[in-house]
């Protein structure tokens, strides 16, 4: 029984380190970026998984052990924040493997890939055509990043010359019907704003599970009750036409006045509300 | 329907694109909207007082549709 209670002992002390160590080192170490971290990583584990175990051996060498390893790391990537040298040498560069769209045989040899390697890479990137890529390079940790050339990348608004309105992140202002206060003074809300848009929408706050304001300070709302229909925010849209309504009233009462003065009056302002509408589209469109 | 009151009835709408521009202004995160919507109403603002006077004009000139 004694060996079952220092199996147990070992076990939360060992979970305990592991889970101090790799706080202490961070999101790199669980992504296991650089060579370093990786070998570190794999280290610990078995480590532990050795000291949990061999009950014969004292446990404290095991936990020694860890610390070292947890403290060179640290060392390393401390070290590897000052000086690009050293950052080189023990995280590794990327290797560049094709380049103009043409494969570098002699670099891929030198890291060992086959051709069947590089393009089941290239694969899991979505990408089946080696002829389509301008540049891929073989990061440190093994995965492979590839500019496609610029006629086989996805279309994006910028290409057809459109302009588009900057969103800012959408803020999640209720979980599971609590209000979350921080998110909330962040979108440049208050409670009351709050509760005023929830009864707008007829819902209460704990059938709520979860509410988004986004860039336009518009509410979306999810209900634990999904029978209920809950409108979408369409001011922006119905805006919109109500401005391109006001846009072709003005046009129409230039065309059936006769005094000249007048007639320029609503010509004037009919183009005035145009060019509004133009600049506006991108802000008021879905 | 008159012509009157059709300008009367574009005025009214005006005034409802501006007041909705002006809460889109207020409520909106992003600078660059802020801007568009913000300067947008100020030109509804003038296009508004242009109708408005064209308004009075009409009533002056054909009283008797004043108030309709």
């Amino acid at each position: 029984m004694n060996e079952w209670s220092e199996l147990l002992f070992r076990t939360f002390l060992f979970i305990l380190s592991l889970f101090l160590v790799t706080k202490l080192l961070g999101k790199k170490q669980i992504s296991q970026l650089t060579l370093f971290e990786y070998i570190s990583g794999i280290t610990i584990g078995s480590i532990a998984g050795e000291a949990i175990t061999g009950l014969e051996k004292n446990y404290l060498q095991g936990l020694t052990a860890i610390v070292i390893f947890g403290v060179i790391t640290f060392l390393a990537d401390y070290l590897s924040l000052k000086s690009k040298k050293f950052r080189d040498w023990v995280e590794g560069k990327g290797t560049v493997v094709i380049k103009d769209g043409k494969i570098l045989e002699d670099n891929l040899k030198k890291e060992r890939y086959t051709v069947d390697e590089l393009s089941s890479l290239l694969r899991q990137q979505n990408i089946f055509n080696v002829a389509d890529v301008e540049f891929a390079l073989i990061e440190p940790e093994g995965r492979i990043s590839a500019l496609l050339k610029k006629e086989n990348r996805p279309l994006t608004p910028k290409d057809l010359q459109m302009k588009m309105p900057n969103e800012k992140e959408p803020q999640t202002v209720i979980i599971d019907g609590k209000i979350l206060d921080g998110e909330l003074t962040e979108a440049g809300k208050g409670r009351g704003w709050l509760y005023s848009e929830l009864e707008k929408l007829g819902v209460t706050l704990d059938n709520v599970f979860m509410a988004q304001v986004n860039s336009y300070g518009e509410l979306t709302v999810d209900l634990y009750d999904d029978k209920i229909q809950v409108p979408s925010p369409a001011q922006r849209p119905l805006l919109l036409a109500s401005l391109k309504k006001a846009q072709a009233d003005l046009e129409i009462f230039s065309l059936s006045t006769d005094c000249e003065k007048t007639k320029a009056m609503y010509k004037k302002n009919a183009d005035l509300l145009q060019e509004t509408i133009n600049k506006l589209s991108p802000y008021l469109n879905g | 329907m008159t012509v009157a009151s059709n300008v009367k009835q574009c005025l009214a709408s005006l005034k409802g694109i501006e007041s909705q521009l002006s809460i889109l202004a207020l409520n909106a995160l992003d600078e660059e909207a802020k801007t568009a919507f913000h300067e947008s109403m100020l030109v509804i603002g003038d296009i508004k007082k242009d109708l408005e006077y064209r308004v009075l004009e009409l009533e002056r000139l054909e009283p008797q549709y004043k108030g309709s």
